[in-house]
């Protein structure tokens, strides 16, 4: 109970000092190519630049040198050129919302969270936070504060068998919770400066601002879906766990929303542009995403991407989602959702290959050959041809 | 060591190195390892040397494996991590007996040593110009002075603290086959491979099995050496 009641003074301070808080200013003029200083910082670094070596080739990377361009281009566009030339992007295909910032600079980008933002405003919005930890030099604070943590409890460990009571245990468990609670506290600090310092980023450049709270409250309600679909409670987005590294998602888009210049709301958030250049990779993220068999949140990512327009890779890609699923019911609404991609496209040949299996499966035999033969006609060289070919009497051959 | 096996002396076969894995870190109180450039890079020079010393030794040349670009680089990255999966794999499941894989209970029982990374090896740049490839790779973190003391304390408060991690291994594979030749593995080795002659001491540790070694044990390493210059 008091627990609780010392946690709604907390929010309520929270509150408070949200709405008082002032447009954090933005670090002082970049000096360029920095360099790492004092034992720690250079040890770190050059962990990470042996690290980098081995990353750079990894199967993971996606190599395009279009998309990888296009992206660069926004965080320069977010943070300004002199700061963006102190890093280097990788692209990674995980279908998750993510992305990092190493201490010399390798920031690698999830290809979920380029499925997830819809602007060049919100994915500038991230870029400028994870640039924001590599301006703080949060990497080496936080090493600092682990060790410091860590060398005490070392300590009273050893200090406390000395005198092996049931008190001295107690005190010892309390001491560390106390320090393992501080370590994750001071970590989500972390996460709020680089928040406060990617607002200001995006405040100072081009884009609109107020993009960076959106991308949270999708991400809200983007759980809130997959919690519904899984017949789960509705999460909670206003506290967390002891164990949290991140500050709550509510906390973090109020205070986005908050220090996003007012004035600056009209600015242009580069959506169009965002649309395009994603295009060519929005049928490889969203079978990614169909993949992880997450039925409420590829949904929702759908859907919301077709706010601004359904186009064929969507209406497939949604055929894909149900036809997966494969419950009856969903193999009716699926060819529905093929025969919509066919309309917009009649050449989509991947939407007439999901339209002939979904229609054999729901037993209409002669429709569902004739849309595979399409399916082959369209791409002949398809690395499954044979096998869908089988599923054509005529295409078999003799035994 | 494979069997069948055999490399005598002298034999003048030439050996790919690739880029060695080197960490030098320091032990902070708590036990956290602080990775420490410097260390790092003083280490990674002399245990270079070390390794081109003791194969010249042996009568066998060494070449480092050139710097790879683009789709080399893949593949070279693609080795060095199947090198270590295939080594851990060893380590853990022949190195210690009773510890077996149900596939390879039979080998083990006839003290088979039988693992291969694939005829890919031989696509390697800088293989076509060697007979085997070398891997190598070593941890280490020194205790801070924090870590001694509070070594010191918890002997009298009868808790068991460690001080400083050292492991190495070091394996041949053969760049035709992909066979692994011989694998050396230890995680308490010695030699300070901050220092020329303390990286000396850890590669010889490492290659003190290496096959055709005339290499003695560490107990009589330096008379050993001595009379195995040619």
């Amino acid at each position: 109970m008091i627990a609780r009641m010392r946690l709604a003074v907390g929010v309520l301070a929270l509150a408070a000092g949200v709405s008082a808080q002032a447009e954090p200013p933005l670090p002082p003029p970049y000096a360029g190519a920095y360099q790492p200083q004092g034992v720690d910082e250079q040890g770190l670094w050059r962990e990470m630049d042996e690290e980098e070596r081995r990353f750079a080739q990894s199967d993971m990377i996606i190599r395009d040198p279009t998309l990888q361009a296009y992206v660069t281009k926004v965080l320069c566009d977010t943070v300004g050129q002199d700061r963006c030339d102190a890093t280097r992007i990788y692209i990674v295909r995980v279908p998750m919302f993510n992305a990092s910032m190493s201490p010399n600079g390798l920031i690698q980008v999830y290809s979920g969270l380029l499925l997830r933002v819809h602007s060049e405003a919100e994915l500038g919005a991230v870029l400028g936070h994870e640039f924001g930890h590599f301006e703080a030099r949060h990497s080496l604070e936080r090493l600092k504060a682990q060790r410091s943590g860590g060398d005490v409890l070392a300590w009273a460990g050893v200090l406390a068998s000395l005198a092996p009571s049931y008190d001295m245990l107690r005190t010892y468990r309390n001491l560390q919770l106390t320090i393992i609670g501080s370590i994750y506290r001071f970590n989500r600090d972390q996460e709020r400066e680089a928040d406060g310092l990617g607002i200001s980023y995006l405040n100072t450049s081009a884009l609109r601002p107020q993009a960076a709270a959106q991308v949270w409250e999708r991400l809200m309600a983007e759980f809130t879906a997959d919690a519904r679909a899984k017949g789960l409670k509705k999460p909670r987005f206003d506290r967390i766990p002891f164990y949290s590294t991140h500050p709550p998602e509510a906390e973090r888009a109020t205070t986005l929303a908050l220090l996003a210049r007012p004035e600056a709301a009209t600015r242009d958030d580069g959506a169009a542009r965002y649309r395009a250049a994603l295009a060519p990779w929005l049928p490889q993220l969203l079978d990614d995403q169909i993949k992880l068999n997450d039925f409420g949140a590829s949904e929702y990512i759908i859907q919301s991407l077709a706010e601004s327009g359904w186009t064929a890779p969507l209406w497939h890609a949604r055929g894909e989602l149900y036809r997966l699923r494969g419950a009856p019911r969903d193999l009716v609404h699926a060819a529905q959702f093929y025969d919509e991609a066919i309309a917009l496209d009649p050449a989509h040949p991947e939407a007439h290959r999901g339209l002939g299996l979904a229609l054999l499966k729901t037993g209409q035999a002669a429709a569902g050959q004739k849309a595979l033969l399409r399916y082959l006609e369209l791409k002949p060289d398809a690395a499954d041809a044979k096998l869908i070919g089988m599923m054509i009497p005529k295409e078999v051959p003799a035994p | 060591m494979r069997q069948g096996f055999a490399l005598p002396p002298q034999s003048g076969k030439t050996i790919l190195v690739l880029r060695p894995s080197v960490r030098v870190a320091e032990q902070s109180t708590g036990g956290m390892a602080e990775p420490r450039a410097e260390w790092t890079d003083q280490a990674r020079r002399h245990i270079d040397a070390a390794l081109v010393e003791l194969q010249r030794q042996l009568g066998n040349r060494v070449i480092a494996a050139p710097e790879a670009y683009g789709e080399d680089a893949r593949l070279v990255a693609e080795h060095q991590a199947l090198f270590a999966a295939v080594s851990r794999a060893v380590i853990e499941y022949q190195f210690f007996v009773g510890n077996r894989l149900p596939t390879k209970k039979r080998d083990n029982k006839a003290g088979q040593f039988d693992w291969s990374l694939g005829p890919d090896v031989a696509k390697l740049p800088g293989a076509d110009q060697a007979d085997y490839a070398l891997f190598l790779y070593t941890d280490d973190q020194y205790g801070s002075t924090g870590r001694k003391m509070l070594q010191i304390v918890g002997l009298v408060a009868g808790v068991g603290v460690s001080s400083g991690v050292h492991a190495g291994y070091a394996g041949l594979v053969d760049l035709k086959t992909g066979d692994l030749l011989w694998l050396n593995a230890d995680f308490q080795m010695g030699g300070d491979v901050r220092e020329a002659d303390g990286a000396m001491k850890r590669v010889r540790q490492l290659l003190e099995d290496f096959p055709g070694s005339t290499i003695a044990r560490e107990a009589a390493a330096p008379a050993a050496t001595a009379q195995a210059r040619p």
